[in-house]
């Protein structure tokens, strides 16, 4: 399994690539940007997209 | 996958995606091919300029996902194989990394390479100084002094974007501007840019990493000390892809009337045709032309569709392909404890996906993380690389965009 951290800028190119590929990702969406960031405020991405990841994980690798 | 189709449709760009969605509402069978993503260009631009009218603007995102859907509802086939090589013919064979495959009319919408110096050492320094994506890379230059090479709208604009972050933009021009009085004034206007014409770069100072640039312009040559360069010259079309079609000096398809090669079914569109106009519209008609060009020599000589009026119907056309048709490359023997984190080298992409990583690594107690990253954030992430990862490790997350 490969989930995807998308920023929301970036959500329809990625919808759009895996719609032609014919996948369905598991997506965790990130407010943009990312770049440019400093410390602290990547550090309150970096919280919010962890809380998803790990539910997003635990459910994955409970389902096995 | 179908080997045999009606019209193959070369580069999933705004041209090439345009003209495989004119050919599929036609009523033909239409394979696009794109080796790394659709939207061409697209894909490494923050912003589109005189879209969707002159003078108007819009973000590339929508765009690319309209121009999919619209291509993919209209019965459209997206194939992610690389064509090599396109012998003309009747029908014509493509050799593509899938194996070959035929088709009745083929519509060439390759765009452009990337823009190069054409200079001893550059390509390794690609990824190290040299770019030819502000979009994706212009946060890695802030701070710091760049140039940017080329005289046309997209090397103002690059430019322009540069100098939001960059300590200095240098625009070397090898000859003279052919960039709008608009962004001519923009460029004017602009605190951190000079523009340089008649100024070639003749060589690359590197230290493992770019240092600086040597420029030559009538007053002679000098040191310019800049930590990145963006070339946009030296770009060049996809000559040789196809038997026997003549090309222009910068290697794009010279076409005979409009969208029409020498080859009565070979047809090209966008940027890979000799004297195409580089704007998003101009895009736009010359993949309609050639998706209804490519249609129109399927047609037999007197008119009506092929075959004296029958028309045999693929029962399959514009349904999704079943399971087993989708490519899937699952991996190994790994288990829950082999995970690892794979960034797309965007600024701040890893950071934030390491962050990421460390809490999924301590709710698991994972011993460690796997890591791999594409070699720079505007060039494909490698197979080899893809392949290692699928194989060795039960999870890997993944950064895109940034």
């Amino acid at each position: 399994m490969a989930p995807l951290l998308v920023t929301s800028t970036f959500l329809p190119l990625v919808e759009a690539q895996a719609k032609a590929r014919r996948v369905s990702p598991r997506l965790i969406v990130v407010p943009h940007p990312v770049g440019g960031l400093n410390e602290g405020e990547l550090a309150a991405k970096i919280e919010t997209a962890a809380a998803e990841l790990l539910t997003l994980a635990d459910e994955a690798r409970g389902a096995e | 996958m179908s080997t045999e189709w009606e019209i193959a449709v070369v580069g999933g760009g705004v041209a090439g995606l345009t003209a495989a969605r004119v050919a599929a509402e036609a009523g033909r069978r239409v394979i696009a091919y794109d080796r790394l993503s659709p939207g061409g260009q697209l894909v490494n631009l923050t912003t589109l300029h005189d879209y969707p009218e002159p003078g108007g603007s819009a973000e590339p995102w929508a765009l690319i996902s309209e121009l999919v859907a619209r291509a993919e509802a209209a019965g459209v086939t997206m194939s992610f194989d690389e064509v090599t090589r396109v012998h003309a013919g009747a029908p014509a064979r493509l050799e593509t990394s899938g194996g070959e495959v035929t088709a009745g009319a083929v519509v060439i919408a390759t765009g452009l390479t990337n823009g190069r110096l054409g200079l001893p050492g550059e390509e390794a320094l690609v990824g190290r100084g040299l770019s030819t994506c502000a979009g994706c890379d212009g946060p890695l230059y802030r701070g710091k002094a760049v140039a940017v090479v080329g005289d046309d709208e997209w090397t103002a604009e690059e430019a322009l974007e540069l100098a939001e972050l960059a300590s200095s933009v240098t625009v070397l021009v090898p000859g003279t501007p052919r960039w709008s009085p608009e962004r001519d004034q923009r460029l004017t206007a602009a605190d951190r840019v000079e523009v340089l014409t008649g100024a070639m770069v003749t060589g690359l100072r590197a230290d493992g990493v770019l240092q600086g640039v040597t420029v030559r312009t009538g007053d002679g040559e000098r040191e310019l000390p800049v930590q990145g360069v963006f070339p946009y010259v030296g770009r060049s079309g996809p000559v040789g892809l196809v038997d026997g079609l003549p090309a222009d000096a910068e290697k794009r398809l010279l076409t005979e009337d409009g969208v029409r090669t020498a080859v009565p079914t070979v047809f090209v569109a966008g940027d890979a045709r000799a004297g195409a106009a580089q704007t998003l519209l101009s895009v736009v008609a010359d993949g309609a032309a050639a998706g209804q060009a490519a249609v129109a020599a399927l047609r037999p000589a007197g008119g009506g569709p092929a075959g004296g009026g029958l028309r045999i119907v693929d029962p399959t056309f514009g349904v999704l392909p079943d399971d087993a048709d989708v490519e899937v490359r699952a991996g190994g023997t790994a288990d829950w404890t082999q995970v690892a984190l794979f960034t797309n080298s965007k600024p701040n992409a890893t950071e934030l996906l390491r962050g990421v990583g460390e809490r999924l690594q301590a709710h698991w107690d994972l011993r460690d993380l796997g890591f791999a990253s594409k070699d720079n954030a505007s060039a494909a992430a490698d197979k080899d690389t893809i392949d290692w990862l699928s194989q060795n490790y039960k999870m890997v997350v993944v950064a895109v965009g940034d």
